[in-house]
């Protein structure tokens, strides 16, 4: 055991010096800056690029090949369903029949045609249709302020192929224009949403009114 | 075998010293740092990108955001004092979590993976088809970019603080820093998609679920996978007090890859059978904190070398004994067996008030680099005022 008491102030009473964090040594300096910290810096922005820049890209340049064919309807949460145009594309949501492994449809199908777009929402809600489309309007503007689309004229009627009732309107933006239509089965509200350039023709309004005739909900007798 | 002198003592305490960074004060501004530019200005988007986008939803689901903001405030305040808690050998500087902490949440989670995964996912889709997407997507993409995102963060840490992050184990409790800040940032995101579910109304019934979920699930989730993640990457560049080991390290950078991917694909392995899920759920997360339990004691060894080194001179010159040397650098139960050693309840609590201050005594040698200070001086004089039960004058 060493002797405690000679040894007690063996120890230096000033710290050892250190140079400051931002002293670069002379054989360190690349352009002014420390040599050591490119590589990492370079990795991580190289990694950033590939992430934020090259796979967007990547996929901005493939195409959806997932085409409607006739006869097929898509399915959401809820049994919520509608029937879509064939030779659409589909960008997101799935054909009844074809639930994912958890058995769990997604609560939103999405259908393109050229710059035509129509999306089906689907989620709970408490009330009518015309409380629906109010509800989404309100949504709508606090999330837009008065930007984007904004809804023109007021809300008509509109029946489904199965009869049920429902609430629509148009909106408008900036070289676009569409249709907000809003249905509730039982607790469970939908929303369809059709968007386009202002000049789409006679064709695709008439496919956009097509499908959201065919809303329907297939367990709504079960409810 | 031969008795280490002081003088040996005192050296090995500076070589602890220099390997170990512990004490170090850590600097943020280093303009000529490249890595401290990337760093604002990969942080500096993701700030811009998250505020932008909650300034926007503010006005539609104000609600749900303040439940969220506040809950996951207090979440967060939860894991960073535990994180910080666990980190009691050789400690790493505040301003270094904090750094590690906004990079997760804003670099890691806006500038980098929220991109990546929407294309990867998109892509999936395209490829392979919506079905498959929805079972495999998210298993197959958050993984790989949401743990490259956090852990590439550790590089630009490392450049930064290059005196500091010295040992795998730095890597872990920064990587959990990462992950924390990743998850809060993370969880606030899906609060706000989960109050518009029902269209903008009830929003604080539509995201409750959510919070809560979030909440239970996040106990093995993005913290623990970055830990992990972090100590890996530590092991796989090698540093001063860590050498490199390739195989170790991979592993570690494999298994929160291989962790997250399967907790993203749980609903399509369980089907649609609930208590499938839950099953999984639940064996998923106990197989996660088993993991990094094993983890923390692969990477703490040593720090706890870290810490007998830099305190050894002080039990050679009676300052501390050798069982308080023994539960200084030991593990929890030493630690706790040294407490329960008294006789009575006073013995006890004035073991864990000797030992709080033997700690506070290392961190003042850390911060003096083992040079015989005021502060050094002083915090010895604490651990003796307070074996000898003397009151403090201050």
């Amino acid at each position: 055991m060493p002797d405690a008491e000679t040894e007690v102030s063996s120890a230096s009473s000033a710290p050892k010096f250190e140079p400051d964090e931002g002293w670069v040594p002379a054989d360190e300096r690349r352009f002014g800056l420390d040599r050591r910290t490119l590589r990492p810096t370079l990795t991580v922005f190289a990694l950033v690029i590939m992430m934020s820049v090259v796979l967007p890209v990547i996929n901005a340049t493939v195409p959806y090949h997932d085409i409607v064919r006739a006869g097929d309807v898509m399915e959401l949460e809820g049994n919520v369903t509608f029937v879509p145009e064939a030779g659409w594309g589909i960008t997101s949501g799935v054909r009844a029949g074809k639930a994912p492994l958890s058995g769990q449809y997604p609560a939103t199908a999405t259908v393109e045609h050229g710059a035509m777009k129509f999306t089906v929402r689907t989620g709970s809600f408490h009330g009518d249709a015309d409380k629906l489309l109010d509800q989404i309007e309100t949504t709508s503007d606090a999330l837009n302020r008065g930007r984007g689309v904004h809804v023109t004229g007021a809300p008509i009627t509109i029946v489904t192929g199965q009869g049920k009732q429902g609430a629509t309107v148009r909106v408008t933006g900036p070289h676009t224009a569409g249709v907000i239509a809003a249905f509730v089965f039982g607790n469970r509200g939908v929303e369809a949403v059709a968007t386009g350039p202002s000049d789409a023709g006679a064709e695709s309004s008439t496919a956009v009114v097509r499908m959201i005739g065919s809303i329907g909900n297939s367990g709504e007798g079960k409810q | 075998m031969t008795t280490p002198t002081l003088a040996h003592l005192d050296r090995a305490r500076d070589v602890a010293l220099d390997l170990s960074g512990w004490g170090r004060r850590f600097v943020f501004y280093q303009p000529r740092n490249l890595a401290f530019w990337g760093y604002l200005a990969l942080v500096g988007i993701g700030v811009l990108t998250f505020f932008s986008t909650l300034a926007r939803e503010y006005n539609a689901y104000g609600e749900a955001i303040g439940l969220a903001v506040t809950s996951f405030a207090i979440y967060a305040a939860l894991f960073w004092w535990f994180t910080d808690r666990i980190d009691h050998y050789a400690k790493l500087p505040h301003k270094l979590m904090v750094v590690a902490f906004l990079w997760g949440g804003f670099a890691a989670t806006g500038t980098m993976a929220a991109n990546a995964n929407d294309a990867v996912l998109a892509l999936y889709a395209k490829t392979f088809g919506q079905v498959w997407a929805l079972n495999w997507g998210a298993g197959l993409a958050a993984p790989f970019n949401e743990e490259v995102a956090k852990g590439s963060g550790l590089l630009l840490l490392i450049a930064l603080a290059q005196r500091h992050i010295r040992t795998a184990f730095d890597g872990f409790i920064l990587g959990a820093f990462i992950g924390l800040g990743f998850q809060i940032v993370e969880d606030i995101t899906y609060a706000m998609t989960s109050a518009g579910t029902q269209f903008g109304a009830n929003q604080i019934g539509a995201s409750v679920g959510t919070i809560i979920l979030r909440m239970v699930s996040g106990v093995a989730a993005h913290i623990l996978y970055s830990a992990i993640f972090c100590a890996g990457v530590v092991y796989l560049v090698g540093r001063p007090a860590e050498p490199r080991k390739i195989g170790r390290g991979l592993l570690l950078i494999a298994i929160p890859v291989l962790l997250h991917g399967t907790w993203d694909s749980l609903a399509a392995i369980a089907g649609p059978s609930a208590l499938a899920l839950i099953g999984l759920l639940i064996a998923t997360i106990v197989i996660a904190l088993i993991i990094v339990a094993w983890v923390y004691r692969l990477t703490v060894t040593r720090e706890r070398d870290f810490v007998r080194d830099v305190m050894a001179p002080e039990q050679a010159r009676n300052v501390i004994t050798p069982i308080e040397l023994d539960a200084m650098a030991g593990k929890r139960k030493a630690r706790k067996a040294y407490r329960k050693a008294g006789r009575t309840r006073a013995e006890r609590r004035r073991a864990r008030y000797i030992l709080e201050a033997a700690y506070s005594l290392a961190d003042e040698l850390a911060a003096a680099r083992g040079a015989d200070t005021d502060r050094v001086r002083f915090a010895r004089s604490e651990v003796a005022r307070i074996r000898a039960g003397l009151p403090s004058p201050w």
